[in-house]
């Protein structure tokens, strides 16, 4: 009974898919908005939280701001695809990993704890450059 | 001008048009942080931006900056920073000692609490309880918990979704006011929660 219950217990255990970390969620949007997880396309509402891997997509009107658990924020211009390519953090000791990738489009950032806790631990990528965060409010702009 | 000179001119233009860049801004705070340039290209630079109201064409070796001007930053940028989300803000309550019930001098931080949430769509709200160090450490830890989980039950109550919170405790893991072990602390024995 006690190891078929250690044994289920080990079973539930390995069978729980690790939960979805939340990373971030919508604060707003306004026109074509979307939140692109894997082959699904979600409108991207206030409060949808968001993975990582998320494609944060808008069309010619489209805007979206979003606020990070370690409380970094970003505002995505129109016509842009930005992807949420790592994001690993440690609430508790307040240190992380970030990688962002801008494919097109227009960004605006204020970094949270994840840039302060180590030199470029948080990064901005486009498609020619890969770029260290070190302070706090920047734009990266990639035009089509 | 030679034509080179009109080629050349023609290629900067282009160029300005479709590289793209990095604007760096000062601080909210009025501070001011830098970028590295770390690869352009694929390449490895060590460039760092650090000029405030800058702008950096990139994937380029050699990054310079120039300054934004006086013109400053065009509409669709302006409106981009318009539409970063607000900065997260925080609040503490204080408890008795051993007590999991919130003191009545925090009430109005509380009610503080529930008009900044009311007032930010798509919250996400991080309640985080804390001990002072009289007691048992594992103690420690359920107090704390049951401290977040108390403010948690008061802000569900208050008509706020559920699954836009989350409660922990931290036990005396994070003192305010560090102290010796067995020291009773009204500062420490608190819980923050934070709005985003």
């Amino acid at each position: 009974m006690i190891k078929q219950s250690i044994l289920f217990g080990i079973l539930s255990v390995l069978l729980v898919p690790p939960a979805a970390a939340q990373v971030a969620r919508v604060k707003q949007s306004v026109g074509a908005a979307a939140i692109e997880r894997g082959t699904k396309r979600l409108p991207a509402s206030p409060g949808l939280q968001l993975n990582t891997g998320d494609r944060l997509v808008t069309g010619k009107n489209g805007r979206i701001s979003v606020t990070f658990v370690d409380n970094t924020r970003f505002a995505i211009g129109p016509d842009s695809n930005v992807a949420i390519s790592q994001f690993d953090y440690d609430r508790t000791r307040q240190r992380g990993v970030f990688v962002t990738q801008v494919n097109r489009g227009s960004l605006a950032v204020v970094s949270g704890k994840i840039a302060k806790s180590g030199r470029d631990a948080m990064k901005v990528r486009t498609p020619n450059s890969l770029l260290g965060v070190r302070g706090t409010r920047f734009i990266v702009e990639v035009p089509k | 001008m030679s034509r080179q000179g009109i080629a050349l001119g023609a290629a900067f233009l282009l160029g300005g048009c479709t590289h793209s860049s990095l604007l760096l801004l000062p601080d909210e705070d009025g501070g001011q942080g830098s970028v590295a340039v770390l690869e352009a290209k694929g390449k490895p630079t060590e460039a760092v931006v650090a000029d405030p109201n800058s702008r950096t064409a990139l994937g380029r070796r050699n990054a310079a900056s120039r300054p934004l001007g006086a013109k400053g930053l065009n509409p669709r940028q302006a409106g981009l920073l318009g539409d970063l989300p607000p900065p997260a803000r925080s609040f503490t309550l204080y408890f008795d000692q051993g007590e999991v019930e919130l003191l009545p001098q925090s009430l109005g931080e509380v009610a503080a609490l529930r008009a900044e949430i009311a007032k930010r769509p798509g919250a996400d709200v991080e309640v985080t309880g804390h001990t002072d160090t009289v007691g048992d450490g594992d103690d420690n830890d359920a107090l704390s918990l049951k401290r977040a989980e108390e403010v948690l039950a008061l802000l569900v109550a208050a008509g706020f979704d559920a699954s836009l919170m989350t409660a922990t405790g931290r036990g005396e893991r994070e003192l305010r006011e560090p102290t010796a072990d067995a020291v009773a602390n009204a500062v420490n024995r608190r819980v923050e929660v934070i709005v985003r």
